[in-house]
């Protein structure tokens, strides 16, 4: 249960910054009060409980809101299906589109999507595209849109590899600190164009460790920073190396570019996701991430400044209602959750759901169709 | 006032740790001249959990009722029409109801004497394995002779270890080749337990349990009669993803099992992920959640808590715990040796596993400084886990116990 937790406080002069959250029990520190509340009752071999064992049910709970604290959700009142697409599309200058599962769904475009894009830019509104994926850069994704046949400029995509490196630069990273990565080339790439030095990445995936008497770990006292996001290269020494450095450099930062548990990297089924590997560093060191992905606000904070945009002018368009959904809500704008993703309606509408979008449809060509039956 | 609560301060040693209830048979409390905060050692059975009656209270019921109103200003809630003599009691009663004392009692450093009657008053030690009895594999200083001189005395030895590497078996072994005489059935690793709890559960033998952790776990599965899969033999898998390709897992798996795994990878994460998402009353079994732990003699190393932590982040479910501070290994242990937790000594180097452990199953505890905690930790005013003793290795107890 994602209960309250500690965010690693980090003073800094950005406003971009996320808010800490109260400190509240850590993991373990909650896991001792279970135990110590499950006094040791008798001999018999009745398994006497073990500390965290929660409801196993095979639904997985909703995640609970990480709402930044100064945050509310709104009223969770049920959302209703969009009718009226082309108030919606009136009442708003920009959209932000979330990418897996309402864009594409692996490397398969959602039918009616190009039409309804190119439909949204004749009305003059601002396009722009939030993705949690780090493993590509912003320069790869345009690629990926155009190979798909859409027509995206780099500077409208907003990857959370992008957000971690615009986050060092927002605090003023020092030029001679370096940064240790988990994560795949986009991180890579985003923190070369931010000209900032970095360690680690893919190639890390082939280093081997052997636990044997005398065998010492070195570390590069000079990182400043370990970035964690999504990692199919994901192994030992990387934890080991990571861990080392957030325990021992002194200040240095812990960083997740997102949180997600799954994530659709084929259109078939789901794959663990950054969320993994974000858990494995959690788990080693205790400390508590800085998230710089969705629902953390940071990204859209940057966005409203760098286009000069009211927030309560977006419309916030994603599948997935504890990342997309909830950033929209933090953000302070109007929210639209598609069905096209990882999200089924019975999800939303199930009692144990506590996110509300401001409306639902089934996909992103529903712009397209409702219009059409308005007229 | 003063003059009152200064002869009961005399009268009463101070600290409530040295009120000493008396079983019967049992020598009467030592005291030790009635010396402002000084323990006292108790000759009688100071049983932390249990509620004594107050007839064993050596003094008069006034006397503690008094003693103990001033203790309980400051901890329970004023009652509306004063205090009743019949409100005090059970005010008093339920001081001790829950085992909780007033206060954490100060954790005190083992010395001659301590040490003496600490031996004295325990039938059995519990050590743990990593940072008590070894590094890695490296041993630590005198160990096997403080190890001889307790059994020379009688005492029951038993090692409980959150390291699921290994199976019973091969902590033996791994004893053995250590120069130190240990049975396989003195020993209570995290691996045994797993598979005892799925045991105990009555888990289905047609069903898989798919295993992120090495040989010990599998080799304890195996015994227990379950068909396990995974493990070490999934360090080499990648997982690759194509389009039209689906990562298969097998859908008779029924629990996964997570333990430290030095050879973890995406596809282990992965194939445990979707055993736990889409298979119906798939269990989520974590043997510990230590974070850190000395793998290698020179430094620290991820624990199994890193592993578990990772699958919670992808199927959003929190594990059963099997290993310490889960009491869990308890029941199997009493099952064994036939003797009141409080007669038992929890030797451990962490606080939040091998001293609560101890603490939870109500056995006295010994924090010893050759592992992961250091003094500092001990006393930081964050900590709230104070053991009964501490002190800074296993071989201290020879310097101690003397001749």
């Amino acid at each position: 249960m994602l209960s309250s937790r500690t965010v690693v406080a980090v003073a800094s002069s950005s406003s971009f910054l996320p808010l800490s959250h109260p400190a509240a029990a850590s993991t373990s520190a909650s896991a001792s009060a279970a135990a110590a509340s499950y006094p040791f009752l008798n001999r018999r071999l009745a398994f006497s409980k073990c500390h965290t064992s929660r409801d196993h049910s095979i639904i997985p709970k909703p995640q609970r809101s990480r709402v930044m604290e100064g945050f509310k959700t709104r009223a969770a009142a049920a959302a209703p299906q969009l009718e009226d697409a082309d108030a919606l599309i009136d009442s708003v200058e920009t959209f932000i589109f979330d990418c897996d599962g309402v864009i594409w769904k692996g490397d398969k475009l959602i039918d009616g999507v190009p039409e309804t894009l190119d439909m949204l830019r004749s009305r003059g509104k601002r396009l722009v595209f939030v993705t949690n994926n780090s493993t590509k850069s912003r320069k790869q994704y345009g690629k990926k849109f155009e190979t798909l046949g859409l027509n995206v400029n780099e500077e409208e995509i907003f990857a959370s590899s992008f957000a971690a490196a615009a986050y060092l630069k927002s605090i003023d990273f020092p030029k001679d600190k370096k940064v240790y990565v988990i994560g795949e080339e986009g991180i890579l790439k985003e923190l070369d164009i931010a000209g900032i030095q970095y360690l680690g990445g893919p190639e890390d995936g082939d280093k081997k460790i052997e636990l044997k008497p005398g065998y010492f770990l070195e570390h590069d006292k000079d990182v400043g920073a370990v970035v964690v996001g999504f990692d199919r290269y994901f192994n030992y020494y990387k934890v080991q190396y990571g861990t080392l450095c957030i325990r021992e450099n002194p200040g240095c930062l812990f960083i997740a570019t997102n949180r997600d548990a799954v994530t659709h990297l084929t259109d078939a089924q789901e794959w663990a996701g950054g969320g993994s590997m974000v858990g494995a560093v959690l788990g080693s060191t205790k400390q508590e991430p800085l998230v710089v992905g969705k629902p953390s606000t940071f990204m859209m904070d940057y966005l409203a400044k760098e286009f000069g945009i009211t927030k309560s002018q977006i419309c916030m368009v994603g599948d997935r209602l504890d990342t997309d959904i909830l950033f929209g809500q933090n953000g302070g704008c109007k929210t639209l959750l598609v069905l096209s993703g990882v999200t089924s309606l019975s999800t939303l509408q199930s009692p144990t759901n506590s996110i509300q979008p401001d409306f639902y449809t089934n996909k992103l060509s529903d712009f397209l169709s409702l219009k059409a039956a308005a007229v | 006032m003063y003059l009152v609560s200064w002869f009961l301060q005399r009268e009463l040693h101070f600290s409530p740790k040295s009120v000493c209830y008396k079983d019967e048979g049992t020598a009467p409390c030592k005291r030790n001249g009635g010396k402002k905060n000084q323990p006292t050692f108790c000759g009688g059975t100071r049983q932390v959990k249990q509620p004594p009656t107050v007839k064993h209270i050596p003094f008069s019921n006034q006397t503690a009722l008094i003693y103990f109103k001033k203790k309980l200003i400051n901890i329970l809630p004023k009652s509306k029409n004063g205090n009743q003599p019949e409100k005090d009691s059970d005010a008093a009663q339920s001081l001790f109801v829950g085992g909780k004392m007033s206060a954490p009692a100060a954790t005190q450093l083992l010395d001659l004497h301590s040490a003496r009657a600490l031996v004295d008053s325990v039938e059995a030690f519990l050590f743990d394995c990593d940072g008590v009895i070894w590094k890695g594999d490296k041993l630590i200083d005198g160990v096997p002779e403080t190890l001889d001189l307790l059994r020379s005395k009688g005492k029951k030895l038993v090692f409980v270890t959150n390291n699921s590497t290994k199976s019973r078996r091969q902590y033996a072994a791994k004893f053995h080749s250590l120069g130190i005489s240990v049975s396989e059935d003195e020993i209570f690793s995290s691996s045994f337990a797993a598979a005892m709890y799925l045991k105990v559960k009555e888990f289905p033998p047609e069903k898989k349990v798919y295993v992120i952790g090495m040989e010990g776990i599998v080799k304890e599965l195996e015994q227990a009669g379950f068909t396990a899969i995974g493990g070490p033999e999934d360090a080499e898998k990648r997982a690759e993803w194509k389009s039209n390709t689906l990562f298969e897992h097998d859908k008779s798996v029924g629990a996964v099992v997570v333990g430290l795994d030095p050879y973890v990878n995406y596809h282990k994460l992965q194939y445990a992920t979707l055993c736990v998402r889409e298979n119906p009353g798939c269990l989520f079994i974590a043997t510990n959640q230590d974070a850190v732990g000395h793998m290698t003699d020179l430094q620290e190393w991820p624990g199994a808590g890193c592993m578990v932590a990772a699958l919670r982040g992808s199927t959003e479910r929190e594990p059963i715990v099997v290993g310490k501070p889960s009491t869990f290994m308890m029941d199997f242990l009493l099952q064994k040796f036939n003797i009141s937790t409080s007669k038992m000594c929890m030797v451990g180097d962490r606080l939040d596993t091998d001293i609560l452990f101890g603490q939870s199953s109500g056995c006295k505890t010994l924090l010893v400084l050759s592992g992961v905690t250091t003094e500092t930790l001990l006393h930081s005013p964050s900590n709230q886990i104070k053991p009964d003793y501490y002190t800074t290795q296993v071989s201290d107890f020879i310097g101690f116990l003397g001749s």
